[in-house]
């Protein structure tokens, strides 16, 4: 009798009932396969893991629940339509039915995915919140070959095209993304382009609807209808620009967001670029938005109110991260990437090539953007900067020093802006200078407006007075921590002197060692109790003690590995 | 082509009749006159060849033209026609005449051109025919490409056949035609540019060959392309002739009356046009496009409502985001994260999901940086990710790992308990098996495998006494009370009772009456059936000896010094007995022993009784004789068993290296049960007479000492806290600490090693 004998006449019950094998699903749907690949995609539905796994460990289940809820979608008919009216269509074909089959091509099934979104997002800020890989995926086939001999249509891709300056207007949601490289991508064997296609058309309608929401909350129309001059030259972004400074913003300027006004980047108020990763993606592009709602505004409560101008305060500092400067852009740099982000932090600029709103003559640029080993003809009124200054500004908040981005030298590292270096225990070089040079710039601009705003009563400079205080406050803590850890040196070495230790023969010691020694030569023993102490602690806590100490371990071992790597380069160099 | 010719056929036969008849017809010298005139309409004179429907009648001037030629001559439309056709035989009497007259000077001649006009297929080396056909050639050399033997042979078969190959088909005779070498599209499109008739070239890929159209071509597609006839000479709506309606034209061509269905509406065209109507009606069939629906609207309008908001179906779980990219992916990274080339080369030696997928580089400017070769294969996975991999919530905790140990009070506050090594007990020669300290705290014995018993002064290290047994010593036990200095030794089968003569001279006394047995009593125990124990006088010991059937492990006194038990494993029914120094008794009250016992413990305050077997410890109520308590251990094998003074909490050591501390109040299962601590068998557990203490134990040559408060507040847990691990004994044959015994009365551990020292620990 098998383990799991069940008599004649007795349902299922438990993890047997509730979970189904990816093959039982398919054959409860009576679908094929890729059918059902594309019906979990665009609906949502993921594997789960069973308790039990009732019929062996190396099989998908699916809850039985989400299998009804594809079960008894619209979408199954339809797919299952499309499969019968393909093989009219064949038929015709192969009974050279010409007439008929032109009738069928002219009727063929289609399906809509907008009830799907809704349902699957039933707030806009579900939307936002899964819109990273759906940025990340645009942005890749945008980039993408128009596929000769694949199957991915070209149609699609010209699409994806347009999608490009998608932009992202978030919630109080980060949306973080990757746009592939400008150059031509490889198209690889090893991928199957059908189940990438199906979440691209996925996306795309998301996108889409997504669009159209921003669009219309600040009163443009959706989709554009780009000058096609601009478009031509693909110069798009600019071209979304002007449009949307050309529309009539009329009658509900209270609704818009305060600050999408005036730079003609609609909802872009906040963002955080970062870039070019080594040979891989390059711009990683994170927006970060705070709530605009116009109904919230208007329901604002005090605190929530206070969170809502503290925010604020970050946008505008990145709105005017540079405002008083005019780029320019050298053929060489990556155009779309640069269009992007300099007028989001308040910038102007232009670009070589047709269309653009300044020339390179121009007297007002302040900084020319190039990315070529020497320079030919040089403007003295402006600076010659590589293009990795300006992510780096953004990524630090200020306007960094020039000298070491001029054209044919080698930059300093570019620090991704995610890493929380403290957390990490790795701090770069480059990471220091630019905290250093961060606090300068805060403690040279931040006095004035308390000095300028008397009234306390206004609650912006309160809160400007705020960071300040919290920024500064961070700074004296941090300097206490230090003096305190001097402090406890020096009471260990008294210690150890009181205790009779010659301190000459701990000097060649680390000072870490010797306070354990001291401690263990006075009977407290500090190591043993902390084995002990795991005695009594149960099994699942111990193991996960154990387990957590093997991660620290690791990172300790990473840390030492880099200062161990950097000693050695800086060795080399000396040499 | 087809058609013309089978109708030419009919002619044919018509026309031999006629010619039979000899009415009039067209002369052959008619016919080479008229062609001769019509050369320059070169092109109609082509098509009526081909018998095209339009040959009847022309308007423009060209057919005017010919239009008078034919009225002249009464020979129209197509030769092939013309020349064997009946109808034109009573029309022209000067003509007819003038072909009698030929007929009648060359009649052979005649018929052969009236096969010869019919078919063209013989060839006759006539002149007039030569001169016929040759007019032809002349005639088809420019206008239809039909005639012109085409360059290839393949026939009409599809050209792709020959994509492959070098050549595009043969020639007429047999020969491979190459293919000519292809311009590339820059120089095809300059010699394009330079050449003004480029726009007439047209690429025949049959024959791989650019052709020249003809202006007169190019007028024709023209005219084919604005729907009209190819040739400009055509009247698509001339008059009709009726040629098979004449005068005395004799009988019909076919007499058949007109048939009914010639009348009457077809039933299967209404039918279908049924079906149609229904399949309108229906909606099954529609005319007008579906209406387009704008592709995107406004589909999140106010998410003030909450109830509507909701998410239908299972707990969604959301996709965990894509991982950021941190300092080392950066394109332009600090030199430290850039892996030296030896660090490369070690990854090749790591495990395939140890090693790094991503190796740092870096790159000196941004125009350097290539594209990233796997952007599409990790978006192609993060794909996967999302819709094959099963997802779970879990609990990703961010705690200091410290946090998870107990708050445990410090260890200065639990003072004292031993920690240091003070005093070593050496003498044995063989691994100290068990070892016993007097109530009065100050002596010790020990038994060892070398089959001796010390005596020790415990403040001085001072062996005092030796007792040569000849065995291999299994367990020592002082008796309890201080004023008899009685030490009880289990030796092989044998328990020897033995007086140490420490105790003073009163008492020495006592001892001595005590350990007196009469040989009577021996004899009358032998009388008995099965003797369970003899109790024997040992002379040599001046002792008494207690002879048991198999091997005793354990001794154990009652707490009034009066009785004892000994355990003997083996012995079934009689494994735990009970004996009565006073008395010299011995009875075996357990009966029925449930499992193999392994020690017997008496309480210590009250009447109570445990035994250990190897799974569980079984309390017995010795007054009313019967199981009160079955201890749970959940262990493999017990070893050793403790009970605390007070009396309610029982430790219990077992050979996998665990310890259990039962709270008899709370359960019959382990209050708590420490696992991690020992890697080898648990010799011995001990509870202080008198302090919070308690300790194990082991093979591992260590020894562990905790502090074990019991409150008298019966709702707080008793209070473990490990104290200080004792090292310092040697493995011997793989064995380790062998036994341990605390002061009972200071806080200190002596521990008996198997490298036969016996140590004291003090605070």
């Amino acid at each position: 009798m098998p383990k799991h004998h069940r008599p004649a006449g007795k349902k299922k019950e438990g993890n047997a009932a509730k979970y189904i094998t990816r093959t039982r699903a398919v054959n409860y749907l009576q679908v094929s396969l890729a059918i059902f690949r594309r019906l979990c995609i665009l609906k949502g539905i993921f594997p789960r893991e069973p308790k039990k796994k009732v019929e062996g460990n190396h099989k998908t289940y699916y809850h039985m629940k989400d299998i009804m809820f594809l079960f008894h979608d619209p979408l199954l008919q339809k797919f299952r339509d499309i499969k019968a009216h393909a093989k009219k269509v064949k038929k015709a074909k192969a009974q050279k039915n010409k007439d008929l089959e032109d009738r069928l091509l002219d009727r063929a099934p289609t399906y809509k995915l907008d009830r799907l979104i809704s349902e699957r997002y039933p707030t806009f800020i579900d939307a936002l919140r899964d819109l990273d890989d759906c940025l990340t995926m645009v942005h890749l086939f945008a980039a993408l070959p128009a596929a000769e001999g694949e199957r991915i249509q070209v149609q699609r891709i010209h699409n994806c095209r347009r999608f490009w300056m998608s932009q992202a207007e978030v919630e109080g949601q980060k949306i973080t993304w990757l746009t592939p490289h400008a150059l031509q991508q490889v198209l690889t064997d090893d991928v199957d382009f059908n189940v990438m296609i199906t979440f691209l058309e996925f996306y795309e309608t998301l996108l889409g609807f997504v669009n159209f929401k921003l669009y219309h909350s600040i009163n443009v129309k959706y989709p554009p209808i780009l000058d096609p001059l601009l478009e031509a030259i693909a110069a798009e972004l600019y071209a979304m620009c002007r449009y949307i400074a050309a529309q009539p913003r009329t009658s509900s300027v209270d609704s818009l967001p305060i600050t999408s006004g005036e730079d003609g980047q609609p909802g872009l108020e906040k963002l955080d670029i970062q870039t070019e990763e080594s040979e891989l993606r390059l711009a990683q592009l994170q927006h970060q938005l705070p709530t605009n709602e116009p109904g919230a505004l208007m329901h604002l409560v005090e605190d929530s109110k206070a969170e809502d101008e503290d925010t604020d305060v970050e946008t505008k500092e990145c709105k005017n991260l540079f405002k008083n400067f005019k780029f320019f852009l050298s053929r060489e740099v990556p155009r779309e990437a640069l269009l992007f982000v300099i007028p989001a932090f308040g910038g102007a600029v232009s670009w070589e090539g047709d269309g653009s709103p300044f020339r390179e003559s121009d007297d007002g640029i302040t900084h020319q953007i190039v990315d070529r080993p020497t320079q030919g003809h040089i403007f003295l009124s402006r600076e010659y900067v590589q293009p990795q200054w300006i992510f780096d500004c953004i990524n630090a908040r200020i306007i960094l020093p020039t000298e070491e981005y001029l054209v044919g030298r080698i930059p300093p590292p570019h620090l991704s802006p995610f890493v929380d270096n403290e957390a990490e225990g790795y701090v770069p070089e480059y990471a220091e200078t630019i905290k250093r040079l961060q606090a300068a710039a805060k403690k040279k601009v931040l006095p004035m407006p308390g000095l300028e705003n008397q009234d306390l009563n206004d609650p912006q400079t309160l809160l400007v007075k705020g960071i300040v205080d919290r920024t500064e406050a961070n700074e004296t803590a941090e300097k206490k921590r230090k003096l305190m850890m001097l402090e406890k040196q020096y009471h260990d070495e008294l210690n150890m002197e009181l205790q009779g230790i010659a301190y000459s023969s701990l000097k060649n010691k680390n000072l870490d060692n010797t306070v354990d020694n001291a401690k263990e030569d006075t009977i407290t023993p500090t190591e043993e109790p902390e084995d002990l102490s795991q005695l009594t602690m149960s099994r699942k806590k111990r193991k996960l003690y154990e387990a957590m100490k093997i991660g620290q371990e690791r990172k300790k071992d990473k840390v030492k590995l880099l200062h161990e790597r950097k000693k050695n380069a800086e060795a080399s160099k000396k040499v | 082509m087809g058609k013309s010719q089978k109708s030419s056929k009919e002619v044919d036969e018509l026309s031999k009749e006629i010619s039979r008849d000899v009415t009039a017809n067209g002369s052959t010298e008619g016919i080479n006159e008229k062609d001769d005139r019509f050369q320059p309409s070169d092109l109609v004179d082509s098509l009526e060849d081909e018998g095209s429907p339009y040959d009847s009648g022309e308007d423009d001037q060209d057919a005017s033209d010919y239009k008078s030629h034919s009225n002249a001559e009464e020979s129209d439309s197509s030769e092939d026609e013309v020349q064997g056709s009946p109808y034109d035989s009573g029309e022209d009497d000067q003509d007819a005449s003038d072909y009698k007259s030929l007929r009648s000077a060359e009649e052979s001649d005649s018929s052969e051109d009236e096969v010869q006009g019919f078919s063209y297929d013989s060839g006759e080396d006539d002149q007039d025919a030569s001169d016929y056909k040759s007019h032809r050639s002349a005639e088809e050399s420019d206008s239809s490409e039909d005639e012109v033997p085409s360059r290839n042979t393949v026939g009409d078969v599809p050209l792709e056949w020959y994509k492959e190959e070098e050549h595009i088909g043969y020639d007429i005779t047999g020969k491979k035609i190459k293919k000519r070498a292809r311009k590339d599209r820059i120089e095809s499109f300059l010699a394009g540019v330079d050449d003004a008739k480029n726009w007439r070239k047209i690429y025949d890929d049959y024959n791989d060959e650019e052709v020249e159209l003809t202006k007169e071509e190019v007028k024709m597609i023209h005219r084919m392309l604005r729907g009209k006839t190819p040739h400009a000479g055509v009247d698509p709506y001339a008059p009709y002739v009726d040629w098979f309606e004449w005068e005395d034209k004799g009988h019909p061509l076919s007499n058949a009356p007109e048939p009914k269905r010639r009348f009457i509406p077809s039933k299967w065209e209404q039918k279908k046009v049924v079906r149609y109507i229904r399949a309108i009606r229906k909606g099954f069939l529609k005319f007008d496009k579906p209406k387009e629906e704008p592709h995107v609207y406004l589909l999140w309008g106010d998410d003030s409502t909450a109830a509507e908001n909701k998410r239908h179906g299972l707990s969604y779980i959301p996709a965990p985001k894509p991982k950021l990219a941190g300092h080392e992916e950066s394109y332009n990274p600090s030199v430290e994260f850039i892996p030296t080339q030896e660090e490369i080369n070690s990854y090749q030696l790591m495990l395939e999901e140890d090693r790094p997928k991503f190796i740092p580089r870096r790159f000196e400017s941004l125009r350097n940086v290539p594209a990233y070769e796997n952007a599409i294969k990790e978006t192609f996975d993060r794909c996967l990710d999302l819709y094959l991999c099963p997802r779970t919530r879990k609990k990703r905790i961010n705690i200091d790992p410290e946090s998870l140990k107990p708050k445990l009070p410090s260890l200065k506050d639990l003072r004292p308990y031993p920690s240091t090594c003070y005093l070593e007990y050496r003498g044995h020669t063989g691994p100290v098996k068990t070892i016993s300290i007097d109530i009065s705290g100050q002596w010790m014995a020990s038994g060892s495998s070398d089959g001796t018993v010390r005596v020790w002064e415990i403040e001085t290290s001072r062996c005092i006494k030796v007792w040569d047994v000849g065995e291999a010593v299994n367990h020592v036990t002082w008796n309890p009370l201080p004023e008899l200095p009685i030490l009880s030794i289990s030796v092989g089968r044998d328990v020897l009772i033995l007086d140490t003569r420490l105790a003073n001279a009163e008492n020495q006394a006592r001892v001595k009456e005590l350990l007196h047995v009469e040989e009577s009593l021996l004899e009358e125990d032998e009388g008995n059936t099965t003797p369970v124990v003899r109790w024997v006088r040992d002379d040599k010991y001046d002792a008494i000896r207690l002879k048991h059937l198999k091997a005793v492990t354990t001794i154990d006194w009652h707490r009034k010094g009066d009785y004892f038990t000994t355990v003997v494993p083996s012995g079934h029914t009689r494994a735990i007995l009970m004996h009565q120094l006073s008395k010299k008794h011995t009875h075996s009250p357990f009966q029925k022993l449930r499992g193999l016992p392994v020690t017997a413990v008496f309480h210590p305050t009250r009447s109570m009784f445990f035994i250990s077997t190897k799974t569980h410890v079984w309390v017995y109520d010795l007054l009313k004789q019967k199981v009160v308590k079955k201890l749970e251990t959940g262990l493999q094998e017990v070893s050793s068993i403790s009970i605390h003074p007070g009396g309610d909490n029982v430790i219990v050591g077992s050979k996998e290296g665990k310890m259990c501390w039962f709270d008899m109040d709370l359960s019959s299962k382990p209050y708590k049960t420490l696992t991690s601590h020992h890697m080898k068998d648990i010799t011995n557990v001990a509870f202080h007479r008198l302090y919070p203490l308690f300790a194990s134990s082991s093979e591992d040559c260590t020894a562990y000492v905790f502090h074990g408060m019991v409150y008298s507040d019966l709702n707080q847990n008793p209070l473990i806290v490990p104290l200080k691990i004792l090292r310092g004994h040697n493995s011997s044959k793989g064995r380790g600490v062998l036994d341990c015994k605390f002061h009972p009365r200071q806080p200190w551990l002596f521990t008996a090693g198997a490298d036969s020292i016996i140590k004291l620990y003090c605070h």
